[in-house]
C-alpha cells in the first residue's frame, strides 16, 4: 500500500528516540464522526496508561579502550553481536574509492590467520551463525546472529575477523569482478542510478560525494586493504553491543579474552570536509523511461544541533509522517501522481541531510516538481496550526516505545549515541525536547535550512521532459555518462 | 506478490526434540503458547502473549486475492486493498447520508467516463470533455463533505508503525503494530472497514495504482521480466496474470465489480486474526468478539478455478529492455503442504543459501560466471500449483545461456548424486536456526501463524514442518529433483538489451 522507504538513503538508526514512557492519550478530534450506538468515536477511546522503563545495556570499556554495551535476553536460545566501526566511504583515498567497502567485504571472505575464506564460511555456516558486513559513508557495520551453544565460537571468529584478516588474493579478485558487474548494471535500476547520483550531487566538495567506478575498482590493490585496515579498524575506533541469551559477566570476560590484545595504532586519521553543494541548481539525467524520479536535497542540521528536533517534525509533517503529511497528502492522495511520494531527514553527527521526492509519470513531472517546491515553500513561510503540531508531536511520542521492542535494538541505540558523540541524556531528554517545539522553531529551522531556491535537483526523465526542464529553468546541467 | 516474505525465512520450526538443541535449551513450545478460537460468524482468531515492551503487532489476513478476479478485472483485488485506506461510514466523513449522494454521481458518471473512454479513438470528444467537466466538479463537492485518509491520520497519531497492506495471489493482509494499551482503537477501525468500507477517492486511487504498475514494472526491469515470466510459465491458471493487473484492465477498472469482489471475500468467515504482543488473552478476546462479533459470515464466492494442464515442452521467452542481460528458470510443482513442496524448501537452501550453498560456489565463486543466483520455491502464490524458480544475473562477458547450462549441470547433480549426509545436516540445521530467528519479532510471529491459518486452514502446519523437514532423505531429494525439475516442465525467460 505504501512505499516510503525505496527512495530512503541509508540510515543506520534512523530515529534514536527515548525513554520511560507514560503514554500520552492523545485526542482532539478532528471531526465528530457520526457514530453508531455500537461504534465508539474512535477519537473519544480512552487509553488505560502504559508505564514501561526498558531495560538498559551495560556500557564496559576494555584496556584497549575498546566499548562495549552489554544486555541480557532469556527469551529465545540467540545471541546478537553487532560491531560498529569509524570508517565509512568518505575515507576512500581519491582514485582509489571503493577501497573501504571491498575492505568492507574482503575482511569477511578472504580468510583470516590460520583459516582460509572458504574455510570460515564452512565453519559458520555449519553452526547456522548469520555474518554481515556493510560500510556506510560514514560508518562500517559487522552483525553477527548465533545460536547460544555456539556463542563463544562465533564470538572468537568475529574478534579474528575484525583483528587479523587474510585479504586472499582469490577473494579480493572476486569482490572487484562482481564491484565492476554492479557498476556495470546500476543504471538498469533507475531508482539505483537516481540515488546514487543524488548521493554524488548532495554531497559535493566532501569525499562523501564521491563515486566508486570501474577505473576506481581496478586500481585497488591487496596492499591498500592491508593498510586501510590497520588505519581504520583499531580498538579505539571500534563499538561493539551483545545482546541475548548471555551472561553479562560471563560477556565481559570473553570479550577480554579474545579483544583484549588487540593494540591500537597511534595513526590519526582527519575527518573529511563537509559537503558544499551547488545551491539552486538543477540536474537532468535523461533516461528513456515512462515514469520520472524528481529529487529535492538540501544539507539539514546535524543531530548535534538544537534545529534537529523542529527538523525532525518538519519531515513528519512534511513528507513521512504517513499518508497525512503534506506531500503524501497532495501528491499521492488528491492528484494521484505518484505512488511513491515522501520526505527523508538524515541526520549525522556532523552534518543532516533533507529531500523530498516523488516518481511520476513524464506528463507529471513539471507538475510534481511545482507543488514539492510549493510545499516545502510553505512550510518556511506559513505558521502551522497550533492542532496540526500537537498532533504531530503525539504521533511521535506515542510510536516512541518501539525504539525498545528488542534488547538488540536497546544496546544498539546506547551505542549509537556514544558514537555519534550526542550526550549521554540525549534519549532521557528527547520526549522534552520534541515537546519543547514551538511553531516558530519550525519557521526559523526551515527558513534557515530549507530555502526552495536553493534546494538542489535531480530529474531522470526522458528525452522530451529533460528538454522541457532546461527550457522552463535557469541553471540546469546535465548529466551525460553517468558512469 | 511473493509469498509471505517471512515465509522462507522461517520455513521451519524446531522442537526440542531436535539433536542440536537439546530441550533444556529450547523450551520454548509454540504449539502451547498459541491460543485459538472461532468466533461464531466464523472469524479465526490466534493470539500469542510476548512482555518484552508494551506493544502488540495486528495482522488480519482474508483468504482472498489477485487469483479470485474474473478475467478483464485483474487489479481488483490490489485496488480494493488500496480503497479499504479511504475510511467508512463513520470515518472520513463530514455528514454521510449527504456524502452518499454524491457518492453515487460519481459512480454514474465515472462509469458514463469510462465506458465513452473504452471506444478509443472513436469516442465521442465533447461528451468526453463534458464527463471530466462533471465529475471534476463532484469531486469538488465530495471533498467539502469528506476527510480524507482519516484511517491512517487515527492510527498514526496513536503511535501505529509499520500500518500497512499488502494483497497478493493468493491473501490480502492488513497489518500494524500500537502500543498495546490501544488495541481497542484496532478493533475499532479494522471491524468497520470489514463491514462498512467506503470507496472515496476511487478514480484518484486508481491512477495512484497505474503509477504503482509504471513504477514496479514498466520501469524496472526485473518487474518486467519477472511478469512476463509468469505469463509464459501459466497459460490457464489465474497465476499467469500480474497481482497489480494488466494495464489495459487496470484503466478501466469499476466501483460495481470491486463491490461484488468486496462482500464475496473479505467476509469474517474468509478471515483469520493473529495478535502476538503485550496482551492479556481474555480482553482481548473480549475486544474482538465486541467489535468483530457482530459482522455477518457470508456466503463464499465458489469461483472455480481454472487449473493448469500440465505443461509439455519446455518454453521459452526473451524481453527487451534497456538493461544488462538477466535470467529466470523455473519449474512446475505442487504446493503446500504436499510432501514435494517440503523438498523443494529443502532444495532452495542447498542451492542458494549462503555463501557454501551449492550454486554460489560453482557459478560466482568457481566459474565467475555469475553476478547474482538465488532459488526461490513458491511463486507466484501456494493456494494452488505453483512454481519453483532460479532468478540469475550472469556476469560480464558471460551470457545468460552460459549460466544455464552450468546451472543444469547442478540440477543434473542434484538427480544424479545423493546428498552427503553432512550436506542435509547443515541445510537441517539452518533451517531450524532461522526458525528460531522468526520467534524473534512479534510483527513476524503474527505473520507466520495468520499466512499459514488463511493459506492452509491450519497454523499447525508451522509445528510439524520440523518433523517433516527432518523425515528427509538424500533418495526423496534425489526423487524429487527426477520428477519436477524437467526440460520438459521447465519456462526460461531472458531478459535481453534491446538493440
Amino acid at each position: 500500500m505504501k512505499d516510503k522507504s525505496i527512495l530512503r538513503p541509508h540510515s543506520f538508526l534512523s530515529k534514536i528516540l527515548f525513554l520511560t514512557i507514560l503514554c500520552l492519550v492523545f485526542s482532539h478530534s478532528i471531526v465528530s464522526a457520526v457514530a453508531s450506538p455500537f461504534l465508539p468515536n474512535p477519537d473519544r477511546i480512552t487509553y488505560k496508561p502504559l508505564s514501561f522503563t526498558p531495560p538498559k545495556a551495560e556500557r564496559v570499556t576494555l584496556d584497549n579502550g575498546l566499548v562495549l554495551y552489554v544486555l541480557e535476553d532469556h527469551e529465545l536460545p540467540l545471541v546478537k553481536i553487532t560491531a560498529v566501526i569509524r570508517t565509512g566511504t568518505m575515507f576512500d583515498p581519491p582514485e582509489k574509492e571503493g577501497l573501504a567497502e571491498l575492505t568492507g567485504k574482503v575482511i569477511r571472505t578472504g580468510g583470516i590467520k590460520g583459516m582460509t575464506g572458504s574455510a570460515l564460511d564452512e565453519t559458520l555456516e555449519s553452526m547456522a551463525a548469520i555474518l554481515h558486513t556493510s560500510t556506510n559513508r560514514d560508518s562500517g557495520v559487522f552483525s553477527l546472529s548465533v545460536l547460544k551453544n555456539d556463542w563463544e565460537k562465533g564470538l572468537e571468529l568475529f574478534s579474528r575477523i575484525l583483528m587479523t584478516p587474510v585479504f586472499e588474493m582469490e577473494k579480493l579478485t572476486q569482490e572487484k569482478e562482481l564491484k565492476t558487474e554492479e557498476l556495470r548494471r546500476i543504471s538498469d535500476d533507475p531508482q539505483k542510478l537516481a540515488f546514487r547520483e543524488f548521493g554524488r550531487l548532495i554531497h559535493e566538495g566532501s569525499p562523501r560525494g564521491r563515486l566508486v567506478t570501474a577505473n576506481s575498482i581496478n586500481r585497488i590493490q591487496r596492499d591498500d586493504l592491508i593498510r586501510f585496515h590497520r588505519l581504520f579498524y583499531q580498538p579505539k575506533g571500534v563499538m561493539i553491543s551483545i545482546s541475548g541469551d548471555i551472561d553479562r559477566k560471563e560477556a565481559e570476560t570473553l570479550m577480554n579474552r579474545y579483544f583484549g590484545n588487540w593494540r591500537p595504532t597511534e595513526e590519526k586519521v582527519e575527518t573529511p570536509p563537509l559537503p558544499r553543494p551547488k545551491e539552486g541548481m538543477i540536474y537532468i539525467l535523461p533516461k528513456d523511461l515512462p515514469q520520472s524520479i524528481v529529487i529535492f536535497g538540501w544539507l539539514a542540521p546535524a543531530k548535534k544541533s538544537p534545529f534537529s528536533f523542529p527538523m525532525e517534525i518538519i519531515d513528519f509533517i512534511v513528507g513521512s509522517g504517513g499518508f497525512r503529511s503534506r506531500i503524501f497528502q497532495e501528491i499521492r492522495t488528491n492528484r494521484g501522481l505518484a505512488y511513491s511520494a515522501g520526505s527523508f531527514y538524515t541526520a549525522k553527527s556532523d552534518y543532516g541531510l533533507f529531500g523530498a521526492y516523488a516518481l511520476t509519470k513524464s506528463e507529471s513531472t513539471l507538475e510534481v516538481i511545482s507543488l514539492l517546491r510549493g510545499i516545502v515553500k510553505d512550510i518556511g513561510q506559513k505558521s502551522l496550526l497550533p492542532k496540526e503540531l500537537e498532533m504531530t508531536k503525539g504521533s511521535i511520542l506515542n510510536s516512541f516505545i518501539f525504539s525498545f521492542a528488542s534488547a538488540n535494538q536497546i544496546a544498539l541505540q546506547q551505542l549509537m549515541i556514544e558514537y555519534e558523540g550526542l550526550p549521554e541524556d540525549y534519549l532521557m531528554t528527547y520526549r522534552n525536547k520534541i515537546s519543547a517545539v514551538r511553531t516558530e522553531d519550525l519557521l526559523k529551522a526551515a527558513g534557515r535550512y530549507l530555502d526552495p531556491e536553493k534546494a538542489i535537483i535531480l530529474i531522470i526523465g526522458n528525452d522530451t521532459i529533460c528538454k522541457e526542464i532546461s527550457v522552463s529553468f535557469k541553471e540546469v546541467s546535465t548529466i551525460e555518462n553517468p558512469l | 506478490m511473493a509469498r509471505n516474505n517471512t515465509f522462507y525465512i522461517i520455513s521451519s520450526i524446531v522442537l526440542a526434540s531436535l539433536l542440536l538443541l537439546p530441550a533444556s535449551l529450547f523450551p520454548y513450545d509454540l504449539d502451547k503458547r498459541v491460543q485459538a478460537y472461532t468466533l461464531k460468524n466464523g472469524l479465526r482468531l490466534l493470539m500469542l502473549e510476548r512482555h518484552l515492551s508494551p506493544t502488540v503487532s495486528l495482522y488480519i489476513r482474508y483468504r482472498s486475492g489477485a487469483v479470485d478476479e474474473a478475467d478483464g478485472k485483474t487489479g481488483t483485488a490490489h485496488l480494493l486493498e488500496h480503497m479499504m485506506f479511504k475510511g467508512t461510514k463513520t470515518i472520513g466523513t463530514r455528514n454521510y447520508p449527504r456524502e452518499e449522494k454524491v457518492l453515487v454521481k460519481i459512480e454514474r458518471v465515472g462509469a458514463a467516463l469510462d465506458r465513452e473512454k473504452i471506444k478509443g479513438d472513436s469516442a465521442d470528444q465533447a461528451l468526453l470533455r463534458q464527463l471530466t467537466q462533471q465529475l471534476k466538479g463532484l469531486q469538488k463537492t465530495h471533498r467539502q463533505l469528506m476527510i480524507s485518509n482519516e484511517i491512517d491520520r487515527l492510527y498514526t497519531e496513536q503511535g501505529a508503525v509499520d500500518l500497512n497492506a499488502s494483497t497478493g495471489q493468493d491473501l490480502t493482509t492488513y497489518q500494524v503494530s500500537i502500543p498495546s494499551n490501544r488495541i481497542e482503537l484496532w478493533a475499532r477501525v479494522e471491524s468497520d472497514r470489514m463491514a462498512n468500507p467506503v470507496f472515496r477517492e476511487f478514480y484518484t486511487e486508481r491512477d495512484v495504482v497505474m503509477e504503482e504498475r509504471r513504477q514496479r514494472s514498466e520501469s524496472d526491469p526485473d518487474g518486467k521480466l519477472l511478469e512476463r515470466y509468469l505469463a509464459t510459465a501459466f497459460i490457464a491458471h489465474p497465476y499467469r496474470r500480474p497481482v497489480i493487473g494488466w494495464p489495459s484492465d487496470m484503466r478501466f477498472l469499476d466501483m460495481a465489480y470491486m463491490r461484488h469482489f468486496f462482500k464475496k471475500t473479505h467476509a469474517p468467515n474468509n478471515t483469520v486474526i493473529a495478535i502476538v504482543g503485550d496482551i492479556q488473552p481474555t480482553e482481548a478476546l473480549r475486544v474482538v468478539q465486541k467489535y468483530f462479533g457482530r459482522i455477518p459470515p457470508q456466503k463464499l464466492n465458489p469461483f472455480p478455478v481454472t487449473e493448469e494442464p500440465a505443461q509439455s515442452g519446455e518454453r521459452r521467452i526473451e524481453v527487451l529492455f534497456a538493461a544488462d542481460q538477466k535470467l529466470i528458470l523455473g519449474y512446475h510443482k505442487p504446493p503446500p503442504p504436499a510432501f514435494a513442496d517440503y523438498v523443494f524448501d529443502l532444495i532452495e537452501s542447498l542451492l542458494t543459501r549462503g555463501r557454501t550453498a551449492r550454486l554460489f560456489k560453482t557459478l560466482i565463486e568457481e566459474k565467475r560466471l555469475a553476478k547474482s543466483i538465488q532459488a526461490h520455491n513458491g511463486l507466484p502464490g501456494s493456494r494452488y500449483a505453483n512454481q519453483f524458480v532460479f532468478f540469475a544475473a550472469p556476469r560480464h562477458p558471460h551470457t545468460s545461456m552460459e549460466l544455464e547450462i552450468a546451472l543444469d549441470e547442478e540440477i543434473e547433480r542434484l538427480k544424479n548424486e545423493p546428498v552427503s549426509g553432512l550436506e542435509l545436516e547443515k541445510v537441517k540445521n539452518q533451517l531450524r536456526a532461522d526458525f528460531i530467528r522468526g520467534l524473534d519479532s512479534n510483527a513476524g510471529l503474527a505473520g507466520m501463524l495468520s499466512y499459514y491459518e488463511a493459506l492452509l486452514g491450519d497454523y499447525r502446519y508451522l509445528i510439524d514442518y520440523p518433523a517433516a523437514i527432518d523425515k528427509i532423505t538424500p533418495n526423496d531429494i534425489q526423487q524429487t529433483a527426477r520428477t519436477y525439475l524437467t526440460r520438459e516442465n521447465r519456462t526460461v525467460a531472458t531478459g535481453v538489451r534491446k538493440p
